[in-house]
């Protein structure tokens, strides 16, 4: 056959070869799932997940995860660069309505429906719930963190307080507050800085005096509306500023700044869940075993705490979903719930777990968990939380820190600018 | 060749420089106009027509932010120029030492917006950070200031790193400027008794007019779009007093998930940038007309 009748044929094969080839190759390749939640930084849990990766890589030879660090302010304006460009990494934690609304989620009826029972059953429908949206499953609960006051012993004991009778009102806790504040120490940190822990703050002081922040179906911003809610608001604020209790720097203070503080001594008390407690003593190995827990002061019975949901998703661009929900589940499984809750404080949310002797060996978590019952789920289920939570909120907040005598205009227009986002969904 | 073949060689050489502008510039600003017609939720989009252009203009928030952006460039670029002159005079009459000082100089452009950034944040921490340290035990503050928690120093502060930032760029133009200069030109005017301030006002500055012009719109264009010192120090806040376009467009596009808005805001800054670049180009124009002649 003369070659250039042959070439053809030649290359044909060639070609053929080449892609059996690659096809080989690639059915050779580990599949690769990027993980990406906003706790992967913190310290107290990298040996934890770090164990988790390797444990499932041994027992799922063809899977790889690879972890995704990102601090924790730009953890969801980096889940939406990547979503955007349909790149977001296959396990994510992030903010699930809006995630889910936005179209960013996957559906995981599909293999939640085909889990047996006995998996199903460890968790409850009222957590489950928090992981749904428009009836349809998004995301497993994983961890979770109810918020909490948290004090510092011996700053409380030196400034002639009981340990044993934690302020139970607003008053009780400004009067503390003000015998916690010294010659460069503070009884406490306003959260103002620009990340949605700034929110949930706001949120338990207004849910504490008996107020509102939205109306029920949240189709209405209430902050300035409710009275209730304003006064409580003016109260927090007023933490901050010259003669106040709170330490200086209030709009950019946030979760780390707070902690910092505490570690260091500088603050007496700080609202936050348990995992603070355990970033505080890996920073700052010495307050290990100093701070003791109570629940926030309120000036109305039975007011919520906040508790946070975290859940495991996976996102609408991952190529490998039957793989990651097996990551998801293998994460969502006992062993690691325990070790999350016994060294880096998160909280089981599977109900099995609750009689586990492991976890009822830890009363401070015993503690957190009894405050934890009367608790909001956060975050907010709304389309537009993410944007409102870290953005609209944070900048009313930080607007009337630097301007107090403007805090009810601020909050009007607030009110105003979130019951327009809240209705254009 | 016939011209036809020479028109269609020329082409073919061009095809290859065309497709990779078309790819990289064309194609993105297309693009990004398309996004700014369209309401974006998340992978959803709906034709909107000139809707969100009509929401920015209406929303307080793109003209505070228009207006700290015209203040921020506007201090950063004089600081800039005045501080990067000063230094190019002084690094050029030296004898001794001018390559070890220009590196030096050049240090701070050398590092990585986002690192440096991340290391003026810490030395700038009210709490425990080296800036205010320093201050208190020189007695020149009694008590911690919170340098990017106040509207007035967060602004003075991310136009401080700017600067240092920014100096050694046009310092390195001027002093390329003032090495062109021919050296009888200031022999003449010492001949004539010229003192320094003199041989500046006559011989210096005229040499380096054009130079200032062309650093001035070239340091307006490349200020006027930064994003990541903001972005790092403060990310636009406390209540927005350093939310700069660039730092309005990312809030709005992946903290606000509005990507059509933010698209019509980064239209609305690529038009500011087009002025100035035409101001650029004229100058240069100018220029060359003038050595033409």
């Amino acid at each position: 056959m003369p070659f250039h009748v042959a070439r053809p044929a030649v290359a044909a094969l060639a070609a053929a070869v080449a892609m059996t080839f690659s096809a080989l190759v690639a059915a050779q390749q580990p599949i690769v799932l990027q993980w990406q939640t906003a706790n992967l930084t913190e310290s107290q849990y990298e040996p934890i997940w770090k164990q988790t990766i390797a444990e499932f890589e041994a027992a799922n030879p063809g899977i790889k995860v690879e972890p995704v660090l990102v601090a924790r302010k730009d953890h969801w304006t980096k889940f939406v660069a990547a979503s955007q460009a349909r790149k977001a990494p296959c396990i994510v934690s992030v903010d699930l309505t809006t995630a889910a609304y936005n179209g960013y989620l996957m559906p995981l009826d599909k293999y939640w429906n085909a889990e047996p029972a006995e998996f199903r059953k460890a968790w409850s429908d009222a957590m489950l719930s928090s992981a749904k949206w428009k009836g349809q499953l998004y995301g497993l609960p994983i961890w979770g963190g109810t918020y909490a006051e948290i004090y510092n012993r011996d700053l409380v004991v030196k400034a002639g307080l009981d340990p044993a009778k934690p302020p139970k009102t607003f008053d009780e806790y400004l009067a503390w507050g003000r015998k916690l504040t010294g010659s460069d120490q503070w009884a406490t940190a306003v959260l103002g800085g620009k990340t949605d822990t700034t929110t949930r703050v706001l949120l338990m002081w207004i849910w504490a005096n008996g107020g509102e922040a939205f109306n029920a179906d949240m189709s209405e911003a209430t902050f300035a509306k409710n009275p209730k809610s304003l006064e409580a608001i003016k109260f927090y604020l007023g933490f901050a500023g010259k003669g106040g209790i709170a330490a200086p720097a209030p709009t950019t203070t946030n979760y780390l700044e707070q902690t910092n503080l505490y570690a260091q001594g500088k603050i007496a008390t700080m609202r936050n869940a348990y995992w603070a407690v355990a970033k505080v003593v890996g920073d700052n190995p010495a307050m290990a075993g100093k701070s003791f827990v109570a629940a926030p002061p309120a000036n109305v019975p039975n007011a919520p705490t906040l508790a946070t949901v975290t859940a495991s998703s996976i996102s609408s661009s991952c190529a490998n979903p039957d793989a990651a929900w097996k990551f998801i589940k293998f994460d969502a499984g006992r062993k690691w719930a325990v070790a999350r809750a016994k060294v880096a404080n998160w909280m089981p949310l599977r109900n099995d777990l609750a009689d586990d002797p492991e976890i009822k060996a830890d009363p401070m978590l015993l503690q957190y968990v009894q405050i934890g019952q009367n608790a909001r789920s956060y975050p907010l289920p709304h389309p537009v939380w993410a944007e409102i939570a870290a953005n609209d909120i944070v900048d009313a907040v930080q607007k009337a820190l630097l301007a107090p005598d403007k805090t009810d205009e601020i909050f009007r227009d607030l009110d105003a600018r979130l019951t327009k986002k809240l209705r254009d969904i | 060749m016939t011209p036809r073949r020479r028109r269609r060689a020329g082409l073919a050489f061009v095809a290859p420089a065309a497709a990779f502008l078309a790819a990289v510039i064309v194609f993105p600003l297309g693009h990004a106009f398309w996004t700014s017609l369209h309401r974006v939720r998340g992978l959803n989009a709906t034709f909107v027509g000139l809707g969100n252009y009509v929401r920015i203009f209406g929303d307080d928030a793109f003209w505070h932010s228009l207006g700290v952006s015209f203040a921020f460039t506007a201090s950063a670029v004089v600081l800039h120029l005045a501080i990067g002159l000063a230094l190019a005079l002084v690094v050029n009459e030296l004898r001794v030492g001018r390559t070890a000082l220009r590196i030096l100089f050049l240090t701070p452009w050398m590092v990585a917006p986002a690192v440096g950034a991340t290391i003026w944040l810490w030395l700038l921490e009210p709490q425990f950070g080296v800036v205010n340290y320093l201050l208190r035990v020189a007695g020149i503050i009694p008590s911690p200031v919170a340098w990017l928690g106040e509207p007035a120093t967060a602004f003075a502060s991310v136009v401080a790193v700017d600067v240092w930032r920014g100096v050694p760029f046009v310092m390195l133009l001027m002093l390329a400027g003032l090495q062109t200069i021919p050296v009888e030109q200031y022999e003449a005017a010492a001949i004539d008794g010229a003192r320094a301030w003199t041989r500046f006002r006559y011989v210096t500055w005229p040499n380096l007019r054009y130079l200032v012009v062309v650093a001035t719109t070239l340091d307006l264009i490349n200020t006027i779009r930064h994003y990541d010192i903001i972005g790092v120090m403060t990310g636009g806040g406390p209540a927005g007093a350093t939310e700069v376009l660039p730092v309005l467009i990312y809030n709005t596009a992946f903290r606000g998930n509005r990507l059509g808005e933010a698209a019509a805001i980064g239209v609305a800054l690529l038009a500011i940038v087009l002025v100035l670049a035409i101001v650029y180009v004229r100058a240069a124009r100018l220029d060359d007309d003038k050595a033409a002649r």
